[in-house]
């Protein structure tokens, strides 16, 4: 190399520099567009949770799809209220993403008697995640085979029957299913699935409303039965569980996630991240673990995501009003 | 023996050098994250874990393992060196092992707990190998009844924890379950004593809390009324090491804590801060030397510290073997399994004892590992209190603002640290010591959900819980302990075990 490339090497790379110097401000809208930089995704739960967990799996895979930096921060407390106020709050440019159930973000709106924010109008949908139902399980070694014998055998009891539920989801399907078919129980709250699991398996308990990852694992390890979930229809994923409509119970509860963004983000950065996310959910990698979690694997438009939203918060009215759940 | 055979098929899946390196990368980043106040192996294992995707699913489980079991180690470190309990099960190291370093035997505060957690840790495996399905299925039985009676004796033996009188730690306790009270009612949904705060909806949280009553009011303590100005601290390996007498007083102690140990780590829900508890309360039981408690009893680190090594490592065994996750950072574990295509439970043990064996396997080597590296870094700790206050101070408060504030990076949790300082500093004023608290605290919200779930399932009578047979021997228990307490001719004793002065 001689003394005169190097100059001139040297010239260029000054002058590259000084014009990336004047230009960013103005080319960087243009030359870049969306995603260019680090994305935030919201979580509501404490880190290590199991919906931390797939929080997690979704930002490690939406960083190779985008090729950007996704990092999780978690923002638990209120149920949640606390990570969508802080979404709806944030810049509305794409970079900070709130991935959480759609049904506790819409049931909110009627658990509080005054929510911070009115979540159809603060937030925007996005993409869908996976349709999750919760189930209604008994004992493995309980003589109830089904659910039409679960109601026979909460009738012989004549109200004196106890059941657990998890989540206020947990609550709601029992509820529903107790006055649909017309007998009375009495409910024992539990934090988690594994609380209730010895108080379930020693026959304490006539039956359980769960949350499908615990329910499938510990019917995968032979401890509880289960009777039906509470989706319309069979879930694909778990095909030998009966739905308990089939049983002629009108019970429609179907959990889903998605993912949000602050309502003013642009529509076009909100497509650019509905196929992102698209992307990652089509992968069979995702299908895999989301089964594992009870879900299918569900995908929309943003229109979709946001109809759905605003469908949960008006049955969610309903619900608390029927399970008669106090508000805060 | 089949264990051996199974033992042998751990080390062979353990023993790979890719597998050694994972442990090796995991023992040092728990120790770490174990030594900076704050920094709580929860939250480090769930920013990990979207790491250990790529990775072998032995190889990943491992390293998370050996980030956990190193954490509960490091976390002594900073327990005996400045007060300052990074988590719940080390709280009980500080009473004792603070003392013991304010006397100059940091250096032998932490080898004890080093070679006794090591001791533990050795057992705990073994009795993972050996007794991890029948003792499973132990746990299976206890339902909501034995789980209230389980920690009523767990609250009882609180009191015992102080060593001032016994109405002030009943007021401690009390004040403690109070604490516990705040946030959503689990039976109602309704929350309590919140006073509209959100940052409260969820619970006190217990970092503020600890840091708070602990760290920062030592460190207030310590500017009001400055400690002698310290001697070069000696470095020599005779005066790190533990001397002939302490040794004799930590050996018992510690066999003692790692059987409590292994038993309460099996037990859902803080298990290994029961553990560490109980040993202190046994430990100050039995002990003929009472008065040495409080001013640095050698055995009142050996117990605690080996009980809660032994606890972290037999809680695995529910995980392992039933599928159910016996704490947080159980959880996580699960988590991770199931990202790996692994669902936890008793199947693993047959589908894939490499795997069950290998993880096994790899916390005895892991537990060795910790030994190694730490042995030689008690010098450089040590030395870290030749560090003057005026540079030291300002780094811990650093470290707990951060560590606090990262949990869920609400400024609420700064207010939240700096109103336990104030409260912590009244209690100090007032000669209340903030252990039977915490205890409290922890065991409070558990005992309330297991009582009201009890009595809803028993349509509101109290026989349940003298039917079922667990929940009647431990009630009988407490209430052997509670006559300990009370009656005048005990009491005696008990004045003379807890007196200060």
């Amino acid at each position: 190399m001689t003394a005169k490339d190097l100059k001139l090497t040297r010239r260029s790379l000054i002058a590259a520099a000084s014009l990336a110097a004047v230009m960013p401000g103005v080319t960087f809208a243009q030359s870049k567009p969306y995603p260019d930089g680090t994305i935030t995704f919201v979580c509501a739960f404490p880190a290590g949770s199991g919906a931390d967990v797939l929080v997690r799996f979704f930002s490690e895979k939406l960083a190779q799809v985008s090729k950007q930096t996704v990092i999780v921060e978690n923002k638990p407390g209120a149920n949640g209220n606390i990570a969508a106020e802080y979404v709806a709050r944030a810049k509305p440019d794409g970079y900070t993403v709130y991935v959480h159930s759609g049904t506790s973000t819409a049931a909110n709106m009627s658990l509080f008697k005054k929510p911070p924010i009115d979540v159809t109008k603060a937030l925007r949908g996005v993409q869908f995640i996976n349709k999750q139902p919760f189930m209604l399980a008994v004992a493995a070694d309980s003589p109830i085979k089904d659910m039409k014998q679960l109601t026979e055998h909460l009738k012989g009891k004549g109200g004196d029957g106890t059941y657990g539920s998890t989540a206020t989801s947990g609550k709601v399907l029992a509820e529903v299913y107790l006055q649909l078919a017309g007998v009375s129980a009495t409910e024992v709250a539990y934090k988690t699935g594994p609380d209730s699991l010895n108080d379930i398996t020693s026959g304490q308990l006539d039956f359980a409303a769960l949350d499908p990852v615990f329910a499938l694992s510990q019917q995968r390890e032979g401890r509880l039965r289960l009777l039906g979930v509470g989706s319309p229809q069979r879930m694909k994923s778990i095909p030998d569980v009966p739905a308990i409509k089939e049983f002629g119970y009108n019970v429609d509860q179907l959990g889903w996630w998605g993912v949000f963004v602050p309502a003013k983000t642009p529509d076009d950065t909100v497509m650019t991240l509905n196929g992102l996310f698209l992307k990652v959910l089509q992968a069979p990698d995702t299908e895999a673990f989301l089964n594992k979690f009870g879900g299918d694997v569900y995908t929309g438009s943003p229109k979709e995501v946001d109809e759905l939203l605003a469908k949960t918060v008006e049955e969610w009215r309903g619900y608390v009003a029927l399970a008669k759940i106090p508000q805060n | 023996m089949e264990v051996f055979d199974h033992l042998a098929t751990g080390f062979m899946a353990a023993g790979t050098l890719q597998n050694l390196f994972f442990c090796l990368i995991g023992t040092v980043l728990g120790t770490l994250i174990g030594v900076l106040p704050g920094i709580g192996p929860i939250p480090a294992l769930a920013i990990l874990l979207p790491i250990t995707f790529g990775l072998d699913p032995l190889s990943s489980l491992i390293m998370l393992a050996g980030i956990y079991y190193g954490a509960q180690y490091g976390g002594s470190t900073t327990s005996i060196l400045v007060n300052m309990p990074g988590e719940a099960s080390s709280v009980v190291t500080c009473i004792e092992g603070h003392q013991m370093a304010r006397k100059g035997r940091a250096g032998a505060a932490l080898a004890i707990a080093a070679l006794g957690s090591f001791f533990a840790g050795c057992v705990g495996t073994v009795f993972i190998a050996a007794f991890g399905p029948p003792l499973a299925s132990i746990a299976q039985q206890f339902n909501s009844p034995d789980y209230f009676a389980l920690m009523l004796l767990g609250l009882v033996m609180a009191i015992v924890l102080a060593h001032g009188s016994v109405m002030k730690a009943v007021a401690m306790v009390l004040i403690g379950l109070l604490l516990g009270l705040v946030g959503t009612d689990t039976n109602t949904g309704l929350t309590r004593y919140t006073f509209g705060l959100s940052g409260l909806w969820e619970g006190i949280d217990f970092l503020p809390l600890v840091l708070g009553l602990f760290g920062i009011v030592e460190i207030i303590r310590n500017l009001e009324n400055p400690p002698p100005p310290r001697d070069a601290i000696s470095t020599r390996m005779r005066d790190l090491w533990p001397n002939k007498q302490e040794i004799r007083e930590a050996i018992p102690a510690a066999l003692r804590g790692t059987m409590l140990g292994s038993i309460l780590g099996i037990l859902p829900g803080g298990g290994a801060v029961l553990a560490s508890f109980a040993s202190y309360t046994l430990e100050k039981k039995i002990t003929k030397t009472p008065r040495r408690f409080g001013h640095g009893a050698v055995e009142g680190v050996a117990g605690p510290e080996s009980a809660n090594n032994a606890a972290a490592q037999t809680s695995f065994i529910p995980l392992l073997t039933l599928g159910i996750p016996s704490n947080p950072i159980m959880a996580i574990m699960m988590g991770a399994m199931i990202i790996q295509g692994i669902q936890p439970g008793a199947a693993v043990m047959t589908t894939r004892p490499d795997l069950f064996w290998g993880m096994v396997a790899s916390m005895w080597i892991g537990n060795l590992m910790l030994v190694v590296i730490n042995l030689p870094m008690i010098g450089i700790w040590v030395k870290l209190l030749s560090v003057p206050y005026r540079l030291l101070y300002p780094a811990i408060l650093l470290f707990c603002a951060i560590g606090v504030y990262s949990t869920s990076t609400e400024p609420f949790m700064m207010v939240l640290m700096i109103v336990f300082t104030v409260f912590g500093y009244v209690l100090f004023k007032l000669g209340c010591e903030p252990a039977p608290m915490v205890l409290g605290f922890i065991l409070g919200p558990l005992m309330e959900e297991n009582l009201r779930r009890s009595l809803v399932i028993s349509r509101g009578d109290p026989m349940i819980f003298i039917n079922r047979p667990i929940s009647a021997t431990l009630l009988v228990a407490t209430v052997l302990m509670l006559c300990l307490i009370i009656f005048p001719q005990f009491r005696k004793t008990r004045e003379e075990a807890f007196q200060e002065e």
